[in-house]
Order: structure tokens, then C-alpha cells, then sequence
């Protein structure tokens, strides 16, 4: 944990113009993510984690996104200032991406080889030969069974695990340092799901590279992240290791996630929920964007935007009321 | 030696390499596999055949076969039948010694001057209708992927400023270089701009938008969909010297809206599926996405509505050169030849038959092509054959 971080978004804001006002969809999110680490990013739909992930390589629509501050330090280069050329040649080399939807991220008209090889030869002038080798090692890698025949395959011809694996192999095509990983499990079945988990536990381990995930699903999040931040209406509210985080929730929202877990209650009891519905990112909550939902709340909570409190080995949590004997130094 | 060249080792594990093929005999082994398509090509290359020997056979001094012979004694002959020697002279027996197509209302050989136009009408044809592809998949594309960006005013001033330079460049005097200095600064603010980064102060109205990529391209496709685009083109013939090229790229010109459509609106879908996103995510570059991941996918009505245009544009040629604005009136096409028929219609129905079915026949083999073409590029078609 003491080498220099890869990756720092630093107080990252993104905000969309829409006819019903700025929706502020990223508010000042700031994460680290450690070389050969994994980070996960949870919360619930909208709560901004695919946004900030999108907008690390650049990848949102300006407009109508906007990105109203903050910096994303990429190996100490701050990648929302790149001119769109060098960011290209981070994207896939550097930083790689793996989507949700495997059905629909793979194009249907290419082979599963011409599409890894495009990666490959766009960002390393090698022969095709050389290339197919490569690729036919990457099939095999990710798990893809008699990969020399699968390498002339359409998307089609594929089942949906199977393309998702071809699709993490076209991330991991050029090695990259960092691959942000956005729910790659969550259109699949649970048995691929934990397949696909485990590939990437894998793969991790043999090549090195660190792994941003985003999820909503925290049984993901156990089993893989190294660091959590939970994030919450376009803001971190909580972040720690999986151990502080399952262990010692210190926000009420951390808790409410937790305690809606199947697993957490016995059978036949109702499950627990969080009342009330995540605020509309164009009109948030004064003070903190919990309150409404929180049972915890108190009258501060209504006007004041709580601070980052610190409790201690990097487990910091936006709510000085959980644990106020502890939260007294703020970050 | 082929055992060694297709064994491969990395870090220590050997691969042994599936049989090369490269995109191009892939594209062949599938066009074989497709009966119609690969028809629809051999009966379009015989017919390319057939134009470039009835070039040969119909041109020169002394041709083999002369298009423009008037027999008035023989006119409106059906086809297949002989000429009647005694009232030829020797050298306007033709020299197969029958008219395999009949004989026009002058007394031509239709086989002759359907030899003659096949080379004009077949360009008119994939000249015309490759031009309206080309634009329109480049215009419908641009509106459909760039759309949302906004040209702005330094932009506009950017263009103007190349466009009044290149016209300007002959006249270049002292007055000239000092407006040319004055707006050398706008130019440089201008291309700052255009790197994406924002001007202030003195240039920020450079930065102003004027008007969406895609408001502009609709309302240039809605313009010209506006016009009539046959007066259109007469319009314009009658500025420009009568050239058959000119007949060409000016129907071309006129003719690419449709296509243009079809790409926006495959584009605008195309642009929101993750494959996109997923391309951009592993750094493949604009064009690049444009047109070897978009393109592909948009192709097909575009090909389908391509087909149908070469005979549009066949017709369209037939008509200009009704009209005396086409190819000048000796020389045959198979649009005038049509056209120049149709009064006759009952009396030699052969000399509207057999252009009629020509057009029909290359319209046809094209449009197999066409269909065949799409399903090669949409490998999810394939299997249906």
C-alpha cells in the first residue's frame, strides 16, 4: 500500500445540463486507486458511479456533460486536460474498460479476432501474425475453449459469458496498468458471474494490473475489492477496506445497504429497505443528501454538509453523527 | 516449411496458427458460397464485357459495326431478320448478314447501337449512383456522429478565410497582405479553438455556436429533397458545357439525400450501442469507428436503395438526352434509345422490349450483388442461405 498511487480523482465534478436544470451527477468525488489494487465503487442506480468511471477516459458527450472541476491524475497526468489524441493512445494501452452489456459491446459484423486485433495493432504497429499469436494467448487466458477456432467467430456465435470474457481480453490486449471494470457481471448468470470473478482475480494475480469495479452488488464487492467507496446522490459517503466497511459501517447509508442483504436476516422475516427513493440529481437535498432517508437523522444534518470524518486507517465516512466520540478529527 | 512457419512459441507455449486468410479471401469464399450474389456479379461483369467490346466494335473510322448507318429502306425491321441485299449497297450490309436486334425507325442496327450505348449507360449508371453513395454516406455519417457539435463562428470564418485565399492568391497585392496579416490573428485564435480549448477576451465571440452539425446537414438534405431534382439538373446542364461526365456527376450530385438518410438514421442508433463506447474505451480513433465499425453496420439500405438508383439514374440520362441535353443525338445510350422507342411502341414494340430488359437485367444482377453484399457484411444474414 505504500507505492505511489496510479490513479487520483481528485474532487471530480460532473454535471449534465438537462431542461429541468444541472444535474449534478458527479459532485466531488474523490478516489485512489493503488497500483494492483482493486477498487470497487458501489451504490445504487444514478448514485454517479458510471459517470466518474466514463469520464476518467473521456468518454461522456460534452455537452451535454460538463466537467465543472476537479482532476483526474492518471501516473501524475491529469487526463481531463489531454488533448484528444494522447488521450487515445491511453485508452486500451493504459486504461481499458469493460462494460456492462456483453451482448451489445462487441460489433456484430467483426470477427472476435479482427476486433481484438484492431486493438492490438492500433496501439502497437505489430504484424498481423505476430498479432494472432497474441490473441490466441489472451483467448486463452480468459478461458475461451479451443481459441483457434473460436478466433474466427462472430459475436453471435458466442454466449453471453463467453463474450464477456472476449471482451475483457480485448481490455487486457496491450496490458494496460488499470482496467475500470463497469458491472461486468451484472447482465450474466450468477454461476458465470462468479467465473468471471474469478478470471479476473486471476488475471490480476498473473499480470499485475489494478481494477477499478463499479457495482451495485455487494456480494461482488466482498469477494474482490481490496478498497470500497460507497458512493451516494454523486458523492462518496463512505470509503475503507472491505473488512471496515462489511465490519464497522460508520455511515447510516452503508448501513441500510448492508442490512437489505438476503442474507443478513432470517428466513421468512421481510427484508429490510431504505425508505424513501434516491433525490432527484437536478433539486438535492440541502445539507447532507441523506437526510431525508436517514434515521438517524438530526436538525445539523438539514443545512450543513457533513464532512469527511476520519476514523482512523484510511476509514472515512461523510456523517459526524454515527460515531461522534470517534469522527472528531475531520479529514 | 509449412510445418515450421505456422508453429508459433510465446512465453514458452507453442500455438499452431489457424490457416491464413486474409479479409479479402474470406469476402470470396462467402460471395462463392451465395449463389444469387455471385450470379448477380457474373452477369454484371458480362454486361461490362459486353460495353467494353461494343466500344471497340462501335467506334474508330470504319467500325465493324456502325451505329449510326441509316438504312431508310429498312426501317423498323424485327429482330432476327435478314437484310434485304438488292436494295443495300455492299458496304451497309451488316455483317452478320441479319439484324439480330431488328432495325430502328431509320433504319439502324438496334444490336449496333445497343453495343454503342451499353459503355455510356452502365457509367451513368455506377458513376452516378457511386458519387450519391460517397456523399451521402460521408454527409448522413458526419450528421449522424458529429451532430451534436455545434460549428462555431471561428470555424465559419476559418473556411471563408481558405476558400478567400484560394480564390484571391492571383490578385495578391500590398492592401491584400495587410487584411491578409489583420486576420492571420482571428485564423490562429480560430485554430486554438479548434484544438477544443476555450478563447477569452476579444476572441471569445469566436467561441459563440451558430448552428448544430446535424441542424445544418438536414436542412441541406431537406433543400435539395426540395427541388424538383430533374429541373434541377436541367438547370445546371445548361449551364455547363454538354459532357457525358458532366451528366454524371451532376445526377450524382442530386441524388445523394436518400442515402444520406438512411446513414443518419442508422448512425444515430448506432452511435448509442455499446460497441461504440467500447471502441472509443479501447482507443480506436474517430474514422477509424466511423468507418470500419460503423459503416458496415449501416450499409444496407443504403445498398438496396443504391441498386434501384442506377436505374434511376439510366432513366434520368435517357431523359436529359431526350431533351438534347444528354449525350448528343448520333451517338446511342440505351436511355435514348428507350426513349426514342416509345413511339413506335405498338408498330416495333422490340425497340422498347430490348433496352427495357437490358436496364431490367443490370438493375437486376446489381441489385443480387447488393443483397449478397449486405449479407457478407452482416455475418448474422449468412446463415439464412
Amino acid at each position: 500500500m505504500a507505492s505511489d498511487p496510479l490513479l487520483i480523482v481528485n474532487n471530480l465534478k460532473v454535471y449534465f445540463d438537462t431542461e429541468q436544470g444541472v444535474s449534478k451527477a458527479v459532485d466531488g468525488v474523490s478516489y485512489t486507486v493503488r497500483p494492483g489494487e482493486t477498487v470497487c465503487l458501489v451504490g445504487e442506480s444514478g448514485c454517479g458511479k458510471t459517470v466518474s468511471a466514463l469520464s476518467i477516459l473521456g468518454l461522456l458527450p460534452q455537452p451535454p456533460a460538463q466537467i465543472a472541476g476537479g482532476e483526474v491524475l492518471f501516473k501524475g497526468r491529469n487526463l481531463l486536460k489531454l488533448a484528444e489524441e494522447d488521450l487515445q493512445s491511453v485508452r486500451g494501452r493504459e486504461i481499458s474498460m469493460v462494460f456492462q452489456e456483453p451482448m451489445t459491446s462487441l460489433n456484430p459484423v467483426f470477427t472476435i479476432g479482427h476486433q481484438i486485433e484492431e486493438v492490438i495493432t492500433n496501439h502497437e504497429g505489430v504484424s498481423h501474425k505476430e498479432a494472432e499469436i497474441r490473441i490466441l494467448k489472451l483467448l486463452q487466458d480468459v478461458g475461451i475453449p479451443s481459441p483457434k477456432e473460436r478466433i474466427h467467430d462472430y459475436p453471435h456465435n458466442l454466449s453471453g459469458g463467453q463474450r464477456q470474457r472476449v471482451m475483457i481480453a480485448m481490455a487486457l490486449a496491450c496490458s494496460p496498468d488499470l482496467v475500470i471494470a463497469d458491472e461486468p457481471t451484472t447482465a450474466l448468470d450468477v454461476t458465470i458471474q462468479a467465473q468471471i470473478l474469478n478470471l479476473f482475480r486471476e488475471l490480476q494475480e498473473k499480470k499485475g494490473m489494478a481494477i477499478l469495479q463499479i457495482t451495485h452488488d455487494l456480494s461482488v464487492v466482498a469477494g474482490m475489492a481490496d478498497r470500497i467507496y460507497v458512493m451516494y446522490a454523486g458523492i462518496v459517503v463512505e470509503e475503507g477496506s472491505v473488512w471496515q466497511i462489511f465490519r464497522d459501517p460508520s455511515h447510516p447509508y452503508t448501513m441500510g445497504l448492508l442490512e437489505s442483504l438476503p442474507g443478513r436476516r432470517e428466513k421468512g422475516q421481510e427484508l429490510a429497505t431504505i425508505p424513501g427513493a434516491v433525490p432527484d440529481p437536478t433539486m438535492k437535498p440541502s445539507g447532507c443528501p441523506f437526510h431525508p432517508r436517514c434515521t438517524y437523522v438530526q436538525e445539523s444534518c438539514r443545512d450543513q454538509f457533513p464532512q469527511m470524518c476520519n476514523f482512523g486507517d484510511d476509514h472515512l465516512a461523510r456523517c459526524p453523527v454515527i460515531h461522534p466520540e470517534r469522527g472528531a478529527q475531520s479529514a | 516449411m509449412q510445418d515450421s512457419a505456422s508453429k508459433n512459441t510465446i512465453s514458452g507455449e507453442t500455438f499452431e496458427l489457424p490457416p491464413q486468410q486474409t479479409r479479402l479471401e474470406e469476402f470470396w469464399s462467402q460471395l462463392r458460397k451465395n449463389r444469387l450474389a455471385f450470379t448477380g456479379l457474373v452477369i454484371f461483369k458480362f454486361f461490362f464485357l459486353v460495353a467494353v467490346v461494343g466500344m471497340i466494335l462501335t467506334t474508330g473510322t470504319s467500325p465493324m459495326l456502325d451505329p449510326s448507318l441509316v438504312r431508310l429502306q429498312e426501317k423498323l425491321r424485327p429482330p432476327l431478320s435478314g437484310p434485304n441485299l438488292e436494295s443495300l449497297l455492299p458496304e451497309e450490309v451488316p455483317p452478320l448478314r441479319v439484324y439480330l436486334l431488328g432495325t430502328d425507325e431509320l433504319g439502324r442496327d438496334v444490336f449496333a447501337r445497343m453495343l454503342q450505348g451499353a459503355w455510356v449507360s452502365l457509367t451513368v449508371g455506377f458513376v452516378a449512383v457511386g458519387l450519391a453513395v460517397i456523399i451521402g454516406v460521408l454527409l448522413g455519417g458526419l450528421s449522424g456522429y458529429y451532430g451534436q457539435n455545434s460549428i462555431r463562428v471561428g470555424q465559419v470564418i476559418l473556411v471563408l478565410l481558405a476558400m478567400w485565399v484560394a480564390l484571391g492568391w492571383s490578385r495578391m497585392s500590398g492592401v491584400y497582405l495587410v487584411i491578409l496579416a489583420a486576420m492571420a490573428m482571428v485564423v490562429l485564435a480560430s485554430m486554438v479553438l479548434m484544438r477544443g480549448e476555450r478563447t477569452y477576451g476579444v476572441f471569445s465571440f469566436l467561441d459563440a455556436r451558430l448552428i448544430s452539425v446535424d441542424a445544418l446537414i438536414t436542412s441541406l438534405i431537406d433543400i435539395m429533397l426540395c427541388f424538383p431534382s430533374f429541373f434541377l439538373i436541367l438547370t445546371v446542364v445548361a449551364l455547363l458545357p454538354a459532357s457525358i461526365y458532366n451528366i454524371m456527376v451532376i445526377i450524382g450530385l442530386t441524388s445523394w439525400m436518400g442515402a444520406a438518410r438512411f446513414v443518419r438514421a442508422e448512425f444515430l442508433s448506432l452511435r448509442e450501442q455499446d460497441f461504440v463506447t467500447a471502441a472509443r474505451a479501447l482507443g480506436v480513433s474517430d474514422w477509424r469507428i466511423i468507418f470500419r465499425h460503423m459503416v458496415p453496420n449501416a450499409i444496407a439500405p443504403v445498398l438496396v436503395s443504391a441498386t434501384i438508383g442506377i436505374a434511376g439514374a439510366i432513366l434520368t440520362e435517357a431523359g436529359l438526352s431526350f431533351l438534347g441535353f444528354g449525350v448528343p443525338p448520333p451517338h446511342a445510350t440505351w436511355g435514348n434509345i428507350l426513349s426514342d422507342g416509345k413511339n413506335y411502341l405498338f408498330d416495333a414494340p422490340w425497340l422498347t422490349v430490348i433496352p427495357g430488359v437490358a436496364i431490367l437485367v443490370v438493375v437486376l444482377s446489381f441489385n443480387l450483388f447488393g443483397e449478397g453484399l449486405r449479407d457478407i457484411l452482416n455475418p448474422k444474414l449468412r446463415e439464412r442461405h
